[in-house]
């Protein structure tokens, strides 16, 4: 037999691929182990009728750690083609009237004035004040989260670091950064702008897979947090991938693969082995058990502690802060396959390029949620919609077209009854009832739907409770409460078990982040050792 | 002329502002309070509104005035004579009702009878609690430092407080995060599962706030609460003897046993500003007041933007108070009664109407009370906390009668179409008619009825949009930031002109804290 692998990554999505390439690339033999039969976990790209493609569940990806962009650049010579749309926003009125974002501030500004004059003076100093928290927020978010019970040389070293480049800030500005961490994105637009359309729409970035309306605190946090590494001046990412997000799976797969990694899809962990209160392998399904040196779980942590390891090699306490994690999903995916480009009461082709967001207001916003907070599936949701083919003739025959919509809100916990067909399909109705406001056409031009609620999100993808971000990001989840109070950084209560998933630090979002700062933290226990 | 000259001058005779007074002269200061009204006590006043019948106006239940305040003032010499309150009570839409004694075994027979789990729960969640109130104490005690300051003082009051909170270790330093960023329906969904019991507890941590009980930042209301009914001096939340308006009495009395200058209807029109500098107040009258030092008690929108011309100030600071969020959202309801008013959960005459009455059956019913507020509308069944001081205090209403104080939420400052007399009476019918719901005999019984909407409570008050603490205690509006940095101080921009009421930090509640510590800083710089 040959030597036990010094890592065992269990689920294959981008942050596991991720750890994975790093890993490998450090000289460690790793193994990753894939439930499904494809790689990337929710970035698959799929067939919904012959001829049409679309990205089935996650859509759009953040802004890469340039880390990895480095890395699939080196290995592989080419990074995916990344399409970057412009405009970034069009959001219609029923009326007729609209509001486009562009990647240029000056454009926008333009458009802006359209619904406000004043709204517009205000725009570019708003970019450049949530660009430049965003920056901070970047800082943050490379670095490891700080022990606060006993903070190291290192740990001392990154709050400094931290520390002097918030003061760079200026005394002003770093105030203002401090007050945009807890304030409500509401609080934040309702500061800065009058027009409803225009708050609701950057409110809308501020909720984005959150369980919470735009009158919640941390919201502006999500909308900074949408924002981290982006340069298109318009307060969310929205970078999408030539031929779909799968080419970054298969991109991250390869990247893996030439670092060294094994990859074996079709294979479920269903244990995570630990003697002595130290992980010494897997357990796959077919009651194969794998040795290994240490296991990386880029599952979330809810799957990680309660379902693959035994609560009885944790403490009580552990195991009731793992229990007490927040996932409440709170959105659906709803995606179309068009006989047509659906015609919106104005504006051209070209603007339906970036995301098509149906968002009026705040209030309408807000009352997307109220339904939501009491079980029930928004009346009228808050819609992000792209129709990717439009960049892409890759997608769908020609002539016609792919929408994919994020559908927000579709709650995990159903007041009366749990997600089945007729669930599942009076929310595609209600999708694309409310869309058709917007485009009179829409219902007349769908040729096939397909629909993935929160519970399919979990079924599939294994998101407990559908949450895109593996916990949601609100402010008690975050930085070093994330995953859990006191083990933000990578590392678990039991020895040679990690983490490398979103719901680690810092989240949710196509970053690969998590991963990456994952990697670094083995492997310097690693040489440690 | 020089014999003339205040040391300091206190404008508004709150009680924030009367502790402050009372802090000064204690120093040998000579100091002058003015008071637009004909009473002192701001919105902690006692009032015979009704003939026979003495209402608490506003402020209702004492708690949280800082225990150095009582021993270093010797208030109990000045007539402070603080009552407990014996329980709430949840009545619950059943029929059924969800108690909370003073006695430890009552409460926890109780819960038991509503979950075991929740029983053991209590008790634990009680002690944690505790620690973190204590934990917080040190704070709500300390002038906020400014962070972004390299100063050696700003820095060694950084470092006391990073070592304070390492200090408290793990469990209770996470516990306290967890606090400040939750909201009090999922901080409290951790430790409990009555519904009744989540939503009572959870009652506190909205009170004064413009949020429901599932928004974020609730939780830290609900510690700021929580402090009242742990602090040394007394454990549970009390009446004064003589009502509200008792407390500032006592204040106002030792002040003036120290020498202070308490003026009524004396109401400020704008502090004189020469080079610089505070020298003084002009009044409505005309008269003008020179003072070595000025201090307002009033909130910061009424201090900055209503009392100092606009261009004495640096324009960054104008639109941070603008800003200021101090959104009110609560009403009041005082009640003349013929009788003692019947709870159908609880017939008869018995203990538990000598405590509070809260009505609040679940956390479902306090959201959609918020939701109707958040659009501009006040809620059709708000949330009501309910006291018969009467009961505790028979000086209070003519013998076999009593008096109700109802305090309702949520109304906004900002209610669609505007208040008016009609909107008033149909909140205050819409309060009666929720209420009678678990009261069945009350509208038979009441003698008088007085509205106070939040537009009421800026006109008779002085308090902002209504705001019961002079801005909301939101996250971004504690501590450093509150009421605007890097003026968490009590300082201003203007030398010589300071801050002492509710819209500083601790902020809230009738605990004197910001009046105690603005004088101390004055004294610092005197």
């Amino acid at each position: 037999m040959s030597r036990p692998y010094d890592a065992i990554i269990v689920g294959a999505g981008h942050n596991g691929l991720t750890t994975a390439a790093r890993l490998a690339k450090a000289g460690l033999r790793v193994l990753a182990l894939e439930r499904r039969d494809a790689v990337g976990g929710a970035l698959v790209t799929e067939e919904i009728h012959p001829g049409f493609k679309v990205d089935a569940a996650c859509h759009q990806i953040g802004v890469l750690h340039p880390g990895v962009v480095g890395d699939l650049d080196q290995a592989l010579g080419v990074t995916p083609d990344i399409v970057r749309c412009d405009p970034v926003v069009f959001a219609p009125l029923i009326d007729g009237r609209h509001l486009l974002l562009w990647r240029d501030p000056a454009t926008t500004t333009e458009a802006i004035a359209t619904l406000s004059k004043s709204d517009a003076e205000k725009w570019s100093s708003f970019v450049e004040l949530i660009t430049k928290a965003a920056g901070l927020l970047e800082t943050a978010y490379e670095r490891t989260p700080p022990d606060l019970l006993s903070v190291d040389a290192s740990d001392l070293w990154s709050l400094v670091r931290l520390g002097g480049r918030a003061r760079r800030l200026g005394k002003r500005e770093m105030m203002e950064v401090a007050r945009l961490l807890t304030m409500t994105v509401a609080e934040l637009l309702d500061e800065w702008f009058e027009s409803d359309l225009l708050k609701g729409t950057l409110g809308a970035t501020g909720i984005t897979g959150m369980f919470q309306g735009p009158m919640a605190a941390g919201t502006a946090y999500m909308l900074l947090h949408n924002h981290v590494g982006t340069e298109n001046g318009a307060v969310r990412s929205v970078d999408r991938v030539r031929g779909g997000v799968g080419v970054l799976s298969h991109a991250l797969h390869d990247l893996a693969r030439s670092c060294g990694v094994e990859i074996k899809t079709n294979a479920s962990v269903t244990r995570i082995v630990v003697k002595n209160g130290r992980a010494t392998g897997v357990v796959l399904a077919n009651g194969d058990e794998i040795e290994t040196k240490r296991v990386v779980s880029n599952a979330d942590p809810r799957r990680t502690f309660l379902d693959l390891v035994d609560p009885l090699d944790l403490a009580p306490r552990f195991v009731r802060q793992v229990q007490n994690i927040k996932y409440r999903g709170a959105c659906a995916k709803v995606n179309l396959a068009l006989d047509t480009l659906p015609r919106f009461t104005v504006s051209d082709a070209a603007h339906l390029g970036g995301v098509v967001s149906i968002s009026p207001s705040l209030d309408y916003l807000e009352r997307a949620y109220d339904d939501a907070k009491y079980g029930e599936i928004s009346r009228e949701p808050y819609l992000e919609a792209v129709i990717p083919s439009l960049a892409d003739s890759s997608l769908a025959p020609p002539g016609k077209h792919v929408m994919s919509i994020l559908v927000q809100y579709a709650p995990y916990h159903l007041n009366d009854g749990t997600w089945d067909e007729s669930k599942t399909s009076e929310l595609a109705d209600r999708t694309v009832k409310t869309l058709t406001q917007y485009a009179p056409d829409l219902e007349q031009i769908v040729l096939a739907r397909q629909v993935l609620s929160p519970r399919d999100l979990e079924t599939d993808f294994g998101l407990t409770e559908g949450n895109i971000y593996h916990g949601e990001m609100t402010l008690d989840q975050l930085f070093i409460m994330r995953p859990v109070p006191g083990w933000a950084r990578y590392r678990t209560p039991i020895e040679n078990l990690y983490l490398c998933g979103a719901g680690t630090h810092p989240g949710g979002g196509v970053t690969a982040r998590p991963g990456y700062n994952a990697a670094r933290e083995i492997l310097k226990d690693v040489k440690r050792k | 002329m020089a014999a003339n000259r205040y040391d300091a001058v206190v404008i508004g005779g709150g009680h924030n502002g009367l502790v402050a007074a009372a802090y000064l002269a204690r120093a040998g200061k000579k100091v002058l309070v003015l008071e637009r009204r004909h009473l002192v006590g701001g919105a902690a006043v006692t009032e015979e509104v009704y003939p026979g019948f003495k209402y608490s106006v506003c402020s209702y239940v004492v708690s949280l005035l800082r225990p150095e305040i009582i021993r270093e003032l010797d208030l109990s010499a000045h007539g402070l004579d603080l009552l407990p309150l014996e329980s709430t009570v949840t009545p619950l839409p059943n029929g059924d009702y969800l108690a909370r004694w003073a006695d430890h075994d009552q409460t926890r027979r109780e819960l038991y009878r509503h979950s075991p789990s929740d029983a053991e729960a209590y008790d634990e969640f009680g002690t944690l609690m505790y620690h973190l109130a204590f934990a917080v104490k040190p704070i709500l005690s300390m002038v906020p430092p400014d962070p972004t300051s390299l100063s050696p003082g700003d820095l060694r009051s950084l470092l006391k407080l990073t070592n304070h909170f390492r200090g408290l270790g793990e469990e209770k330093l996470y516990s306290l995060i967890k606090l400040m960023t939750m909201s009090s329906a999922d901080y409290l969904d951790e430790w409990f599962e009555t519904e009744a019991l989540k939503a009572t507890m959870s009652a506190s941590g909205v009170i004064g706030t413009f949020l429901g009980p599932r928004s974020p930042g609730t939780a830290y209301v609900l510690l700021h609460h929580y402090m009242g009914e742990i602090d040394g001096a007394f454990r549970a939340w009390g009446f004064a003897k003589g009502g509200t308006g008792s407390v500032s009495e006592a204040i106002a009395s030792a002040a003036r046993g120290l020498g202070a200058e308490i003026r009524t209807e004396a109401s400020v029109a704008r502090v004189i500003i020469e080079n610089g500098r505070a020298a003084g107040v002009a009044l409505e009258s005309g008269e003008e007041i020179r003072a070595n030092a000025v201090v307002s008690g009033v909130d910061p929108r009424l201090t900055f933007l209503g009392l100092i011309e606009p261009d004495e100030l640096p324009s960054e600071f104008v639109r941070a108070i603008k800003r200021f969020r101090i959104r009110g959202s609560s009403g009041k309801v005082n009640l003349a009664l013929d009788a003692l008013p019947n709870l159908a959960c609880l017939p008869g005459v018995g203990p538990h109407l000598r405590g509070a009455v809260s009505i609040s059956p679940s956390v479902e019913y306090l959201e959609r009370a918020y939701d109707d507020a958040k659009y501009g509308g006040f809620s059709r069944h708000p949330y009501m906390d309910i006291v018969i001081p009467s009961m505790i205090d028979p000086d209070m209403a003519p013998p076999g009668k009593h008096v109700m104080s109802i305090f309702v939420q949520y109304a906004p400052y900002e209610l669609n179409g505007g208040w008016n007399d009609v909107r008033r009476e149909n909140f205050g019918d819409a309060v009666i008619d929720t209420l009678s719901e678990y009261m069945p005999n009350l509208k038979d019984i009441i003698l008088h009825r007085q509205v106070l909407t939040p537009w009421d409570m800026e006109r008779d008050f002085g308090l902002t949009e209504g705001n019961i603490f002079h801005g909301e205690l939101s996250l971004h509006q504690l501590f450093f930031m509150r009421p605007a940095a890097p003026w968490a101080d009590y300082h201003t921009p203007i030398k010589d002109f300071y801050q002492c009421g509710s819209g500083t930090h601790p902020g809230g509640g009738i605990s004197g804290a910001s009046g105690r510590l603005a004088a101390l800083t004055m004294l610092e710089d005197m």
